[in-house]
């Protein structure tokens, strides 16, 4: 009977003392860089005139990249919802005296669902002591115009998901590409949606300060952009994903299309991308060659991403 | 620790140790029909060579059972030239999956032998009993004592010395037997370095350390029934894999079973036995020790499993029913996270297996019919249920966007066969059918790196399953003074389930070249044939030989990949007084037909030559033998032909081993 007890000694001694590692939360492990919360909140709030404005963004913040914005109009005296006006929305840039601005929805079109104004902007950078971003809206309701200013604050992005690149085509023109989603990517096949801008140089001389058709940005329509995924990390040697598929335009403006992500990490979305008559506007292809100890390949249009 | 655990155990079970005059056994029957008892002290597993063999060794002495080699440690047995996908491997009828990707934990490494009594191969469908199978089932027998034994203490104990790779080993076991209880206990520790091979070289990274310690105790419930609970733990640590770009730091496994088992003394029932089982393997890859790997990865594997067996056995008259319901629920995880050169950076992480749930339930028979005292008839069958479950089901749909997330399948089996024996001689034939599932890896891996053809392997959910049509045939003649029998198998399969270049995907592992992914190939086949022959020269001078051969082929004609070449063994005994001499020589042909579209390539032939010599004395009360002998005295260079990455043998390897019984 000793013998017995010794070996049960012996045996819980044993399995107590093995050491072992844990699982992986496969969950956490997908939201280190992302934030998670997706709600509208105050970013701006001010009077003008009989009116009250508050404009909300997603967690209360501006962002480099694309930014939905939702405009909420109400009647100072009566505290009611004012639909049915006109709200234009303007963001400059001012950098040692210039003034640029980036892509935005001009007119901001009213939600009933939400009760709010909305559009877009897409920061290009961000705010410093030195250069700093200001949202010029006008108001026009009861035949009355109102226009004000506000400097707002664009910062970082922490989720490299939404990265954007801006770039001259081949046209000369102008382009902004952004990702939209996934904000939070799985290894998986995940919905790939970016807005792809154009700026369009003013064909009248500048009027009064801030002119809109000097600051003009439009969703480029009909455009394909082709998609090469790659990990940059050298020792994955170039690696990349089967079952990708190109973007093209959605009904809602928005360019769709897959990306595989085979692993967490870093990743670099390789485009070219083509006009509506297919032609290489930006982009070049990438070797799709497997070099271990190597960077990962990055043509001449990318964007980097990260989870 | 221990080795002072093994001393502890030792001196433990020496005081204990009693002896007492040998008395009327009073044991319980185990098998169907047949009810015989077991032996006072079963014989260790133990090989014509040597006697003190690791479960591989012990293996890799039958016919049908070849090895894919990683190392010097943990073998993949291959049955009937088929890999362990297509067999059953359980340890008393438990079924058990190894937790590694890359199978460097085939469920044999994870007993030791001195806790086994005997392994069950049996071929083919016959080995149906347990589940669905291909190539056969592998069942490994644990000690069991009998109840109420004329010696209340018994045991025994082993240790040696392998010089070649400094091998050190130490088995131990001691057993208590009253009339309602039994109490089982073993414990053993081997620790081995490097070894060498035929050029006297050291191949690095051959090294291992496997603890292994089982318990079991039993209750005499009534007079025909008995309670037994039974565990075994064991740990590998700092394991070296020579042929792969990574060690094994830890692999553990808790097995742990309780049973229940009735005999009915009338009627055509005979036994009916039950066991619940739950185990749970960890394994962790670890390639922090080559300095040579760009990238350095954590890869562990997690594989739990708990399950139901139980078996009924009917007999009457010249008829025999052995019938067994087998469930299990496997949860198999492997995790791979690479870090980047710059540690600073983020991590990258995938599943290799998403968290692949398995579950089986199957009824299987077999049958025999006694229909004269020359011949009989075995015919039976299984049907079971396998359902696949994948919770990351992202990762499968990556290069499977259309395959579901859950799976059922059925699998059923059907096999017959027919034996004669006229005087001297015997005669056999059969046929078989039968269905397997694809296994976690084959169906839901993800980026499994084969270091053998260097692809990544991907699995796919939508394979078909696997079926396989078999023929059998044997024929034997048998005198006083020699015996001579040969088997012949084949093995028509369809949907043979196989890793084919994928055209898309790149690598992902750095050593990596491309990217395979599992699929069926219309059929492939397979021939196994063995001669074995066996004459007593004089009353104490033994010969006996073997060959064996085996061609195995894919749709177009090609080569299947780890198909034994023909081999061949010969062996003399001789004993005189309390001595024993052997020698034995063994070797394959060169591999003709190997599978360059596989990753093989030619493998010379080789021959090696081994010698022992043992002796039997009493010291005080107890019976003791030492041995000592060499294996590959020519110190032959040599690969086989299913030596991962064509790593060498070892070389020669002088072995020495002492053992007590009590």
């Amino acid at each position: 009977m000793k013998n017995i007890i010794f070996w049960l000694a012996a045996m819980l001694f044993a399995v107590t003392l093995s050491c072992t590692i844990d699982k992986t939360d496969y969950e956490a492990e997908l939201s280190p860089t992302v934030t998670e919360d997706y709600i509208f909140e105050d970013a701006l709030s001010f009077n003008t005139g009989d009116y009250k404005i508050s404009v909300e963004s997603l967690n209360g913040t501006f962002n480099k990249g694309y930014n939905e914005i939702r405009l909420q109009l109400t009647v100072t005296e009566t505290n009611e919802n004012l639909a049915g006006a006109e709200v234009t929305l303007l963001p400059i840039f001012s950098s040692d005296d210039v003034a640029t601005s980036c892509p935005h929805s001009y007119n901001l079109v009213y939600d009933e669902a939400e009760n709010a104004y909305v559009g877009y902007a897409v920061f290009t950078s961000e705010s410093t002591s030195l250069e700093s971003w200001e949202l010029y809206f006008s108001l026009t309701a009861n035949n009355q115009i109102h226009q004000v200013n506000q400097q707002i604050s664009v910062e970082e992005q922490l989720n490299k998901n939404l990265n954007i690149t801006s770039f001259t085509g081949a046209d000369n023109q102008e382009y902004v590409i952004a990702l939209v989603a996934p904000r939070k990517p799985k290894v998986a096949e995940n919905e790939l949606i970016a807005g792809i801008y154009k700026y369009n140089n003013p064909t009248t001389p500048a009027g009064d300060f801030p002119d809109p058709s000097q600051f003009s940005y439009s969703v480029v329509e009909d455009y394909t952009l082709l998609i090469d995924p790659r990990m940059p990390e050298p020792s994955m040697g170039n690696h990349s994903t089967p079952n990708n598929q190109d973007l093209t335009q959605g009904s809602d403006g928005f360019y769709h299309g897959v990306v595989n992500y085979t692993m967490t990490g870093a990743w670099t979305l390789n485009f070219i991308m083509l006009n509506s008559e297919d032609e290489v506007v930006k982009g070049t292809e990438v070797s799709t060659a497997f070099t271990p100890g190597i960077e990962g390949e990055k043509g001449e249009l990318y964007i980097d991403t990260l989870f | 620790m221990k080795k002072q655990l093994t001393i502890l155990f030792l001196l433990a079970t020496f005081i204990a140790n009693a002896q007492k005059e040998p008395k009327e056994k009073d044991s319980i029957p185990v098998l169907l029909g047949e009810v015989h008892l077991i032996k006072i002290l079963k014989k260790q597993l133990e090989t014509e060579m040597k006697m003190a063999v690791s479960v591989d060794e012990y293996l890799a002495s039958s016919d049908n059972i070849s090895f894919i080699k990683r190392g010097a440690y943990a073998w993949e047995p291959l049955l009937n030239n088929m890999n362990t996908e297509r067999s059953i491997i359980t340890i008393d009828g438990m079924h058990i999956f190894g937790a590694c990707t890359d199978k460097m934990d085939p469920v044999t490494s994870y007993v030791e032998s001195s806790n086994l009594s005997k392994i069950d191969i049996k071929s083919g469908q016959s080995g149906g009993l347990s589940g669905a199978t291909v190539a056969g089932s592998i069942d490994l027998k644990r000690k069991s004592t009998p109840f109420g034994l004329a010696k209340k203490w018994n045991g025994n104990y082993q240790s040696g010395f392998e010089f070649n790779n400094k091998q050190f080993f130490n088995l131990g076991n001691v057993a208590y037997s009253s009339d309602k209880l039994v109490a089982e206990g073993s414990i053993s520790y081997r620790k081995a370095e490097n070894y060498s091979d035929g050029n006297s070289n050291e191949i690095n990274y051959s090294q291992y350390k496997k603890f292994n310690t089982s318990l079991g105790l039993a209750y005499k419930t009534s007079e025909l029934s008995s309670l037994k609970v039974d565990a075994i733990f064991d740990m590998a640590r700092d394991v070296g894999y020579p042929a792969l770009p990574m060690d094994l730091s830890l692999s553990r496994a808790i097995i742990t079973s309780a049973s229940y088992k009735q005999l009915f003394d009338k009627g055509i029932f005979r036994v009916w036995d039950t066991k619940v089982y739950f185990n749970t393997i960890e394994h962790e890859m670890d390639d922090t020790t080559r300095p040579e790997n760009l990238v350095h990865m954590d890869m562990p594997g997690w594989s739990t499993t708990y399950g139901l067996v139980s078996k009924v056995n009917l007999h009457k008259e010249n008829y025999s029913l052995e019938t067994q319901l087998n469930a299990y629920n496997n949860l198999s995880i492997a995790e791979m996270r690479m870090y980047p050169q710059d540690r600073s950076k983020r991590t990258m992480f995938a599943y290799s297996w998403p968290w692949v749930t398995t579950r089986y339930a199957g009824l299987s028979l077999n049958n025999r019919w006694d229909i004269s005292e020359k011949s009989a008839l075995n015919f039976g069958g299984s049907l079971g249920v396998n359902y696949n479950h994948s919770k990351y089901v992202d990762f499968n749909w990556i290069f499977h966007p259309d395959a579901p997330q859950e799976k059922t399948r059925f699998l059923p089996s059907l096999y017959g066969g027919y034996t004669l024996n006229l005087h001297q001689f015997n005669f056999s034939v059969g046929a078989g059918y039968g269905e397997r599932a694809p296994s976690v890896s084959e169906g839901y891996g993800y980026y499994i790196y084969n270091s053998y053809d260097r692809y990544d392997y991907i699995g796919n959910p939508n394979l078909k399953n696997e079926i396989s049509y078999e023929a059998n045939a044997s024929a034997g003649f048998k005198t006083k003074k020699m015996s001579i029998q040969t088997k012949v198998n084949y093995f028509y399969i369809s949907n043979y389930i196989i890793g084919r270049v994928l055209s898309m995907g790149s690598p992902m592992n750095y050593q990596s070249v491309g990217v395979k992914g599992y699929t069926s190939l219309d059929y492939a086949t397979l021939f196994n044939f063995s001669l074995n022959a066996d004459y007593t020269i004089l009353k104490n001078l033994n010969w006996s030989g073997s060959v064996t051969y085996a061609r195995g082929q894919d749709d177009d004609g090609g080569n299947l990949p780890f198909i034994r070449p023909l081999s061949y063994l010969t062996s003399l005994h001789f004993s005189y007084q309390n001595y024993g001499f052997q020698t034995s020589v063994n070797g394959d042909f060169e591999q003709i037909n190997y599978s360059p579209e596989y990753g093989e390539d030619q493998t010379p032939s080789y021959t090696i030559w081994n010698l022992s010599a043992n002796y039997t004395f009493n010291l005080n009360k107890y019976k003791a033998i030492v041995q000592v002998g060499a294996e590959n005295i020519f110190n032959e260079y040599y690969s086989t032909y299913a030596d991962w990455g064509n790593i060498p043998r070892m070389g020669r390897n002088i072995f020495t081993s002492l053992k007590f019984k009590f």
